[in-house]
């Protein structure tokens, strides 16, 4: 079939799941109570102007119409406007999204640098004391809710910081993009001025976010990296003379990384909501935050633009994880089911 | 496993096939005296009971004292109330023999070990009683997740077919949608208490369990003793409860010990953005909350309630890894 | 028993695992020789030791399990060899290869190894090719170029069509049968002088089987390798083999010259064995297995280890422990046996034992019950 097939195929299997979201989130918009309208107007607005409102926003028209158009203009592009903000939902989006982006891919970035290490040597001394502490720190790093982490490291490192002349200081809120232009930045004046900025500003929200990535991963590199030294092949390449160090490297490596690839498309879904407390904590303005005010506002549209976006991401997200894997995997053949 | 198959056989005629064997390596027998053996799970295990311990205080001291109207009378008698204001000026006290910058000269003292909050209530009591929602939802919205999860991958991973396809790819919907979004969302739309949180909590955990058993489902179907089994006549409904679940069931175990603890970090995030329990309910995520703004005077206030989920996490870690360490016949040494 | 020719030999290899249930004696205290260009057969049931009985002699035995006692030396070098501290405790000895000189020097080119399920020992995410290649550049030197031309060619030589292709191919693109070809081109490319074979046609049809002992003993004519090969199919020991030590419980209970082995059968075990074999030729109301099973090695039977499903026990069975001799007649080919029979100890005056095999349970040493019918 061919690889291009296949990732087409993919493709095409997403849109059921993608209009699956669509729908639920717009029931789930429609059970919200409360009308939007006058929480944008205030209490007792004009029935004219709320009349006006309501037909700009399409917001007269019965459940299925407004489905229907839904679905028509979003194939257009078209996500609607925000009742809160008052600008397009596209905007919205394009703004925050790539903040999210950033973060999240950071955090995986983290995550699988100081993983894979970690789980390698701790599978190869098994039971020796480097294991028992990644074992302990995986075990603890899993367990521990993230924006807490991200609390605990502000009060550290950009609070007491102050007080403390030999901690090194990180600020405690936002986030620059790395690409960000220097004149809307203050303080900086180049663009290497920007990126150092930008990776000061994203330390503690990485960390915050990128524990739970770690530890979760260290464990599975570990265990798989265990698993896979105990395969026949390993023996094998041991009886013929091979090097351990070879062995571990190339023989056992490669294979031990297929759960872990398989598992971070898993842990993709996990991360955006990790995000959201992320945002919170380090008030970041991205896509978590977004969500959560556009919820609270129940801002129709922003709702299900954004819903939808993280769907977006998801899907898009399970594809190339399973093409990643087909692509370094030989057994996986491109014909048949899933 | 052999159990069930030799019961099956005086209904269908199975023959059983195995000689004797030295000691059976399966059962709840077995698994127990595994976990005996391994200290990491016996800690996970100490924990657990220790917090289900004080869970049931709680609840008994708020739920059950409610409906005869002494709600909190335990709390009032032996100790403080944990929810009402005491309208004091003893807000933001340090931990025991700590100061801070709100009470620079006054260190802390027993009245209030680990301090006081913002509204001067003590922050052991309201951890204590905070327990109380960790556990419930932890333990409410991973059965609803696992029960359902169950019926919905076992059915979808027997019969296969259009019926796995349209099964699954509802369960991905559910995946797709982050997690904290479906429930808050779920929660805008039902009501922003703790019922709601718990059911939220409860559907976004079906998929983990549905993907789980469906696998599993998948793998056992094709085993030999299924096969002989519908050679024999046993009925679909039959085989899936009486053969194809229970053999399923060990990761389903572990997972869900394992999910207890998720579903604690994931009611504690919730609370922390608001939408779990309602003040004044103490609930060690919505007192999180309230502590950032309180970072600079008061730093530990945002230490404790973090500690507390942190150990009640580990206990159901440890107790899951112990489990899954047990239930797994391949691992013959550690 | 060493002449000039001797290639392999072994005495007293002891190996252990130290599991949370117990010291499991895995292998305990097993001896016998391999000589240029023959082929030892090594036969038992499943659990009887043999797969940790070749691990050990290339020290590839890994946590919980150890070699601890026993001599084996290889073309002069030794192996594997233990001596007394002051303490009366055994502990290797510094005549022992290193670790590095074992990796360097014994293992794969000297001595090498094909396992039994040929889709497990070859590495899924590497061409074929490649892996030959490489354990040809360790063993024997060669630069990737020359490694290479020599990989192709033994894939040709064993049988492989098309093999500058299916150099580029990945094992699950070849059938059983091919793969482990594939299995026994690596192991010739690195010209060993003996290569140990473990079980490498059990998970093969009996016709792809037949083809593959053809190649073998094509293959050992022509580059004149010894080979230990490992089986529980006395049908495919009837058909290759020289020499044939049988294993039970962690020790070689005969060793005979194939015919022999089959024709002059000395041990019990050995005899239900044969027995217990449908043999085509012959019609049977009745198959006639060897009654029970073989009980575990952390806590084996006292006295001869066979005692318990032994149709021929005796009382003194229970109590004394055989040794490993020879019983040949003068002029004869060696022929060892361990066995009580054909010992001093009393056995023609001891009590007949009531076992499993005679119809009777052996209540008080195992409680597991049989379901097969005893055969007399």
């Amino acid at each position: 079939m061919g690889r291009a097939t296949y990732t087409i195929r993919r493709l095409l299997q997403g849109i059921p799941v993608m209009f699956g979201v669509v729908l639920i989130t717009f029931l789930l918009t429609e059970s919200m109570p409360g009308d939007p309208v006058s929480i944008m107007l205030g209490p007792s607005p004009g029935l004219q102007q709320a009349a006006e409102i309501r037909a700009q926003y399409g917001l007269d028209q019965p459940v299925h119409i407004r489905f229907g158009k839904y679905i028509w203009n979003l194939l257009q592009g078209d996500l609607g406007r925000s009742l809160y903000y008052e600008v397009p939902v596209t905007t919205k989006i394009v703004e925050r999204l790539p903040v999210t982006m950033l973060l999240v891919g950071a955090s995986f970035v983290f995550g699988t640098i100081t993983a894979i290490p970690l789980g390698v040597v701790s599978a190869k001394r098994r039971n020796k004391p480097v294991d028992h502490v990644s074992r302990v720190v995986a075990l603890v790093g899993v367990s521990t809710p993230s924006f807490w982490i991200g609390l605990i490291l502000i009060i550290v490192f950009a609070f007491h910081a102050q007080d403390v002349a030999w901690l090194p200081k990180f600020p405690a809120t936002g986030l620059v993009l790395p690409w960000a232009d220097p004149a809307t930045i203050d303080g900086a004046s180049s663009r290497y001025d920007v990126i150092a900025r930008s990776l000061e500003h994203l330390a503690l929200p990485t960390l915050s976010l990128g524990t739970l990535r770690m530890a979760a991963f260290t464990r599975i590199e570990r265990s798989s990296m265990l698993e896979v030294l105990n395969q026949e092949y390993v023996k094998l390449a041991r009886a013929y003379g091979v090097r351990e160090r070879t062995i571990l490297r190339k023989h056992a490596f490669h294979n031990a990384q297929l759960p872990l690839i398989t598992i971070m498309g898993l842990q993709l879904t996990a991360s955006l909501g990790g995000a959201v407390l992320t945002e919170t904590v380090f008030e970041i303005n991205g896509m978590g935050r977004l969500i959560i005010t556009a919820v609270n506002n129940q801002d129709y549209y922003l709702v299900m633009g954004t819903t939808l976006m993280f769907g977006v991401v998801f899907v898009v997200g399970v594809i190339v994880v399973d093409l990643l894997y087909a692509y370094i995997d030989p057994r996986v053949s491109y014909e048949g089911g899933d | 496993m052999s159990t069930t198959i030799e019961e099956d056989a005086q209904e269908s005629d199975v023959e059983d096939a195995t000689a004797g064997e030295p000691e059976a390596r399966v059962g709840l027998r077995y698994t127990l005296s595994q976990l005996k053996r391994d200290p990491t799970a016996k800690v996970g295990g100490y924990i657990i009971a220790f917090f289900a311990v004080i869970a049931t205080v709680a609840f008994i001291d708020t739920n059950v004292l409610a409906w005869v109207g002494h709600k909190y009378w335990f709390a009032e008698t032996f100790w403080v109330n944990p929810v009402r204001d005491p309208a004091t000026t003893q807000i933001l006290r340090p931990p025991l023999s700590l100061t801070n910058d709100l009470h620079p000269g006054a260190p802390g003292d027993w009245n209030h070990v680990l301090g006081t909050d913002h509204r001067g209530r003590d922050i052991l009591v309201r951890l204590f009683y905070g327990t109380r929602i960790a556990m419930m939802v932890g333990i409410v919205a991973t059965g609803i997740g696992t029960v359902m999860g169950v019926v919905v991958g076992a059915v979808a991973g027997y019969y296969g077919g259009w019926v796995d396809d349209a099964l699954m790819r509802a369960v991905e919907v559910l995946y797709a949608i982050p997690f904290l979004v479906l429930v808050i969302a779920f929660m805008v739309a039902f009501g922003r208490n703790l019922l709601f949180a718990m059911i939220g909590v409860g559907i976004r955990t079906i998929p983990v369990f549905a993907r789980l058993i469906r696998s599993e489902v998948l793998s056992v179907r094709e085993e030999d003793y299924v096969e002989a089994a519908r050679a024999s006549g046993v009925t679909n409904r039959k085989l899936i409860q009486r053969h194809v679940i229970p053999n399923s069931f060990a990761p389903v175990l572990v997972q869900a010990t394992l999910q207890i603890g998720i579903n604690i970090l994931v009611i504690a995030g919730l609370s922390f953005l608001g939408f779990g329990a309602q003040p004044p309910t103490a609930s060690w995520g919505q007192m999180l909350s309230v502590s950032r703004g309180y970072m600079l005077p008061a730093p530990w206030f945002s230490v404790w309630p973090g500690l507390a989920i942190l150990l009640a996490v580990i206990g159901f870690n440890l107790l899951g890894d112990g489990l899954r360490d047990a239930l797994d016949p391949r691992i013959q040494n550690r | 028993m060493s002449d000039a020719n001797t290639l392999l030999d072994v005495e007293n290899l002891r190996t252990q695992f130290f599991t949370e249930e117990g010291t499991v004696r895995a292998v305990d205290g097993i001896s016998f020789d391999v000589n240029e260009g023959e082929i030892v057969g090594l036969v038992g049931e499943s659990g009887a030791g043999k797969s940790v009985a070749t691990s050990s002699l290339m020290r590839l035995v890994e946590d919980p399990g150890e070699v601890v006692g026993g001599t084996v030396t290889f073309k002069g070098e030794t192996l594997i060899d233990f001596e007394e501290n002051t303490k009366g405790e055994l502990r290797p000895s510094e005549a022992m290869l290193s670790n590095a000189e074992m990796r360097e020097n014994v293992r794969g080119n000297e001595i090498a190894i094909i396992f039994q399920d040929p889709m497990e020992a070859l590495n899924p995410v590497f061409k074929v090719g490649s892996q030959i290649r490489e354990f040809i550049e360790i063993n024997r030197g060669f630069d990737e170029g020359e490694a290479k031309a020599l990989a192709v060619d033994m894939l040709r030589e064993v049988g492989i069509p098309e093999p500058e292709e299916r150099y580029h191919s990945y094992p699950h693109q070849f059938s059983g049968g091919m793969r482990q070809r594939v299995l026994i081109a690596m192991a010739l490319a690195c010209e060993p002088s003996l290569i140990i074979a473990d079980e490498p046609t059990t998970a093969l049809d009996v016709t792809v089987e037949a083809q593959i002992l053809e190649l073998v003993d094509d293959l050992r004519e022509k580059y004149d390798t010894a080979f230990v090969w490992v089986t529980h199919d006395m049908a495919v020991i009837a058909e290759i083999c020289d020499r044939v030590n049988v294993m039970y419980l962690g020790e070689v209970i005969e060793e005979a010259a194939v015919d022999d082995l089959f024709h002059d059968t000395k041990h019990p075990y050995t005899d239900a064995l044969l027995d217990s074999i449908p043999r085509p030729d012959q019609t049977t109301a009745e198959l006639n297995p060897i009654v029970g099973v073989m009980p575990e090695a952390i806590n084996p039977p006292p006295g001869c280890r066979f005692h318990t499903r032994c149709p021929d026990a005796r009382e003194v069975c229970k109590r004394a422990e055989p040794a490993y001799q020879d019983v040949s007649e003068p002029g004869e080919r060696p022929h060892h046996v361990h066995c009580v029979k054909y010992e001093d100890v009393g056995y023609e005056y001891s009590d007949p034992l009531d076992t499993e095999a005679t119809g009777a349970f052996a209540g008080d040493l195992m409680e597991t019950e049989t379901e097969g019918e005893a055969d007399d």
